[in-house]
């Protein structure tokens, strides 16, 4: 793990002429960045090109990141916009149903009951606009505090914070709704 | 089966991130083993946070990814010329089409421009070369030449200030 110190060396390095210690910031973040982008385009392939892509662009800017936040952060809010605009021309949808479907029905060895319910909210999940989704996605990834999913996504943490509760509580109701309905077809 | 509040639900959300002191833990704690909705509720709730911390995994890259990026960081400085050169090459244009125009409006090219004649050197008593006659019109020449000037300076318009301006506005909106 790269110290805030280590890296702001790093960044001094980098602007001074020697490009090559910019490959070990992009080995430092590599995975959060493509776990973010994979999180906005749900494509393997496109969410490498959207991170090498934004790695690049932050690359170019590098001498614009003033170092009030931290270098992660700034990263990924870049990381962030470039998904963004390939999601724009592209005009994905996120998974659909049918694919979680395939995903669940592949895994023999947990109980039939916590598969279920792990199936329907994962229905639920479709339910959910895409802003409170990616929200909720980068929430639960425990590397990220709620500050830095805020900065990433460009929201203020407290309307953030309120966004993640209330799709949580939509997700629980969706899925009673979902389970009741399953219970009638029964 | 009566709905609760969402005051309710958002102290159970509190409760099930730990986020409660001591006090007010107690308190849900004891209400969740008077009321059967309360514990229902949790476990709805209990059900949708297992499913999203199974879900919330860090996804790993293909294994050439930093390659790639530096490759790509090679690529962009071969082929780009810097915001800088841009404007110096967009204020070029505009100041020689500025040059043209005035000479245009000052009529420069107005007097009656006859053709290019071009003799030949080898031309002598005993062999007559014909002189090459190419039409010539100076007015439509220079207009010719701003028009280009203007299509360029669009483009360095485009590619050096309307575009990083957009792409900076698109990353502050977002």
């Amino acid at each position: 793990m790269i110290t805030p110190q280590e890296e702001y060396s790093l960044i001094d390095k980098i602007l001074a002429g020697d490009r090559q210690q910019y490959s070990i910031l992009v080995d430092g973040y590599k995975s959060y960045a493509f776990t973010i982008a994979f999180k906005i385009l749900g494509n393997r392939p496109e969410a490498e090109e959207a991170a090498q892509d934004a790695f690049i662009k932050a690359f170019q800017y590098l001498k614009n990141f003033n170092r009030q936040a931290k270098f992660s952060t700034w990263l990924y809010r870049i990381v962030f916009n470039t998904a963004i605009s390939y999601k724009r021309k592209s005009k994905q949808t996120f998974q659909s149903i049918e694919n979680t479907i395939v995903e669940y029905s592949d895994r023999a060895d947990k109980q039939m009951e916590r598969d279920d319910k792990q199936l329907y909210v994962g229905k639920a999940m479709d339910s959910l606009n895409e802003t409170d989704r990616l929200a909720i996605q980068l929430f639960y990834i425990k590397e990220f505090s709620l500050e830095e999913v805020a900065e990433t996504m460009g929201q203020n943490m407290n309307t953030l914070k309120v966004r993640i509760h209330r799709a949580r509580l939509r997700l629980a109701d969706e899925l009673k709704k979902i389970l009741k309905e399953e219970a009638l077809t029964l | 089966m009566n709905k609760l509040s969402l005051e309710k639900d958002e102290l159970l959300l509190r409760y099930l991130d730990s986020e409660l002191n001591k006090e007010d833990r107690l308190q849900i704690e004891a209400e969740l083993e008077a009321s059967e909705l309360l514990r229902s509720r949790l476990d709805e709730l209990k059900a949708v946070n297992l499913f999203l911390l199974q879900k919330a995994s860090i996804e790993s890259p293909s294994k050439n990814f930093t390659q790639k990026v530096m490759s790509g960081l090679d690529a962009k400085l071969t082929t780009s010329f810097s915001p800088r050169q841009g404007l110096f090459l967009l204020l070029g244009t505009i100041v020689a089409s500025g040059i043209a125009l005035a000479l245009l409006s000052a009529g420069v090219f107005d007097a009656p421009t006859g053709p290019l004649v071009l003799d030949s050197p080898l031309k002598n008593n005993w062999f007559n070369i014909p002189s090459i006659s190419i039409p010539f019109n100076g007015k439509i020449l220079i207009n010719g030449i701003l028009i280009l000037n203007l299509g360029l300076a669009l483009v360095l318009l485009d590619r050096t200030i309307l575009k990083p301006i957009f792409q900076k506005r698109v990353s502050a909106e977002l």
